[in-house]
């Protein structure tokens, strides 16, 4: 007998559905693949079943539905859909989204050719106009900080404007009641179509303890990013010890803390 | 075994400011004079000695430790606190940074946690390093010191609620894993 993680969970799929951030993979965490026309109505497979080779068709190779790789899986490959048209415009460098180009130009307001904590902080606001949350940034600028230097080169940042992309559309599909910011039942909801087997409460606690101060109970584009990205990283760590698959694991001290620190934040 | 007198607090080392000076460092990191010391406002104020801004998420979990409204700042009172655990965890960086050069490296953050009770492997430690050591020096400041000695903390708490019997394994499932990581237990 296994246990459930989520709806097809993808016994004998080599890769892992989204490979962690910062784990010295070189990879960036994978893009939320919304259920790109699939109305919502389909569930995300495990865990989300990010960038999962196999569930690919499902959502179809248009944009944004590829799974998100390295920097390398950009290069060389037009950017797919709507963007395309816009050709290789000026010295945009292959890879490189023009719209992310654009916005780089505005938020990298001391022109180092580097995106910092401060700027992107400046640059990302949620529907309340409040801006994005230290952690949020933070855990984004190691996921695309391919050099560790602490900040984003342009190559990074386009890949970060994708990753915001699909979150972004996520988030507003979920959103439900159109409110600007996810309560439990709605992230519970979302969790469950991406794939989570988890309980109401489990849920109801998360946006318990992410919400804003004096705010009513809910949480905003950059505290679901941060859950959901989390969640995805967290929930491999737990598989990579769950090789039997019962949804138990045994774990030393060391072993927990050493799975908490390198790839959570 | 690993974590048997794992460390709680800094030390009191410092004899209590008097008021006055106190009120006076308030007034002067408080610069919207509201009365209430934002994020923002302890972080310009504070220094890791090493002219990087001071980690700001550091900066964030000291204020959520005495923030008791949960106001988004400190109040006076609250400062004090604040103050207080800052110098006392300075005085413990001092003690470790013996060339005072703003940073600890591998074998002195072993020294200092093995000190607060600590039992980990050097493997770890090495972890630690590669996570805490946001300037990529191969060594951590005393702002990610502090971030580091705060997450340790963190688990090591919620993994011993879990690990009843003390003998440093746990068994849980899933969900309970990831209340734990997420610190909602």
């Amino acid at each position: 007998m296994s246990f459930n993680y989520g709806q097809g969970y993808p016994v004998g799929v080599n890769q892992p559905p989204g490979a962690p951030y910062g784990a010295g993979r070189g990879s960036y965490g994978p893009p939320p693949s919304a259920p790109y026309g699939g109305a919502g109505g389909q569930p995300g497979g495990p865990y989300g079943g990010y960038g999962v080779p196999g569930h690919g068709g499902q959502y179809g190779p248009g944009p944004g539905g590829a799974p998100g790789g390295p920097y390398g899986a950009y290069g060389g490959q037009p950017y797919g859909g709507p963007n395309a048209n816009y050709g290789p415009a000026g010295n945009i460098p292959p890879g490189v989204n023009p719209e992310a180009y654009q916005w780089f130009q505005t938020v990298d307001t001391d022109r180092s050719g580097f995106i910092n904590l401060k700027e992107l902080k400046q640059a990302l606001v949620n529907s309340n106009w409040s801006s994005f949350n230290d952690e949020t940034c933070l855990m984004m600028i190691n996921m695309f900080d391919k050099t560790r230097s602490g900040q984003m080169d342009l190559f990074g940042f386009s890949a970060l404007w994708d990753f915001m992309q699909r979150w972004r559309a996520m988030f507003q599909q979920y959103d439900r009641d159109r409110s600007g910011c996810i309560s439990g039942m709605e992230l519970q909801q979302a969790l469950a179509q991406m794939g989570y087997n988890l309980s109401p409460q489990f849920s109801e606690t998360l946006v318990q303890r992410f919400t804003m101060r004096g705010a009513r109970p809910g949480i905003q584009l950059d505290r679901f990013i941060h859950v959901c990205t989390q969640l995805q990283s967290m929930t491999q760590v737990f598989r990579e010890r769950d090789t039997s698959m019962t949804g138990n694991i045994r774990l030393s001290y060391e072993d927990f803390l050493s799975g908490a620190v390198t790839r959570l934040m | 075994m690993a974590y048997h007198s794992p460390y709680r607090a800094p030390p009191h080392i410092n004899a209590p400011p008097d008021q006055g000076f106190l009120w006076n460092i308030f007034q002067r990191v408080d610069k919207d004079r509201s009365g209430v010391i934002s994020d923002t406002e302890l972080q310009q104020a504070l220094s890791n000695g090493t002219w990087t801004p001071f980690n700001p998420v550091t900066v964030r979990s000291i204020i959520s430790m005495f923030d008791r409204e949960n106001k988004g700042g400190v109040n006076f009172n609250e400062f004090a606190g604040v103050w207080k655990y800052i110098t006392d965890w300075q005085n413990i960086f001092r003690n470790y940074d013996r060339d005072n050069s703003g940073f600890i490296d591998k074998q002195e953050l072993k020294q200092a946690l093995t000190g607060f009770g600590y039992r980990l492997s050097d493997q770890f430690y090495g972890t630690l390093i590669e996570k805490f050591d946001r300037q990529r020096k191969g060594q951590v400041a005393f702002d990610d010191f502090i971030q580091c000695c705060i997450v340790l903390q963190r688990l090591t708490d919620v993994f011993r609620r879990y690990d009843t019997d003390q003998d440093g394994w746990i068994q849980v499932s899933y969900e309970q894993y990831l209340s734990m990581v997420f610190n909602i237990v």
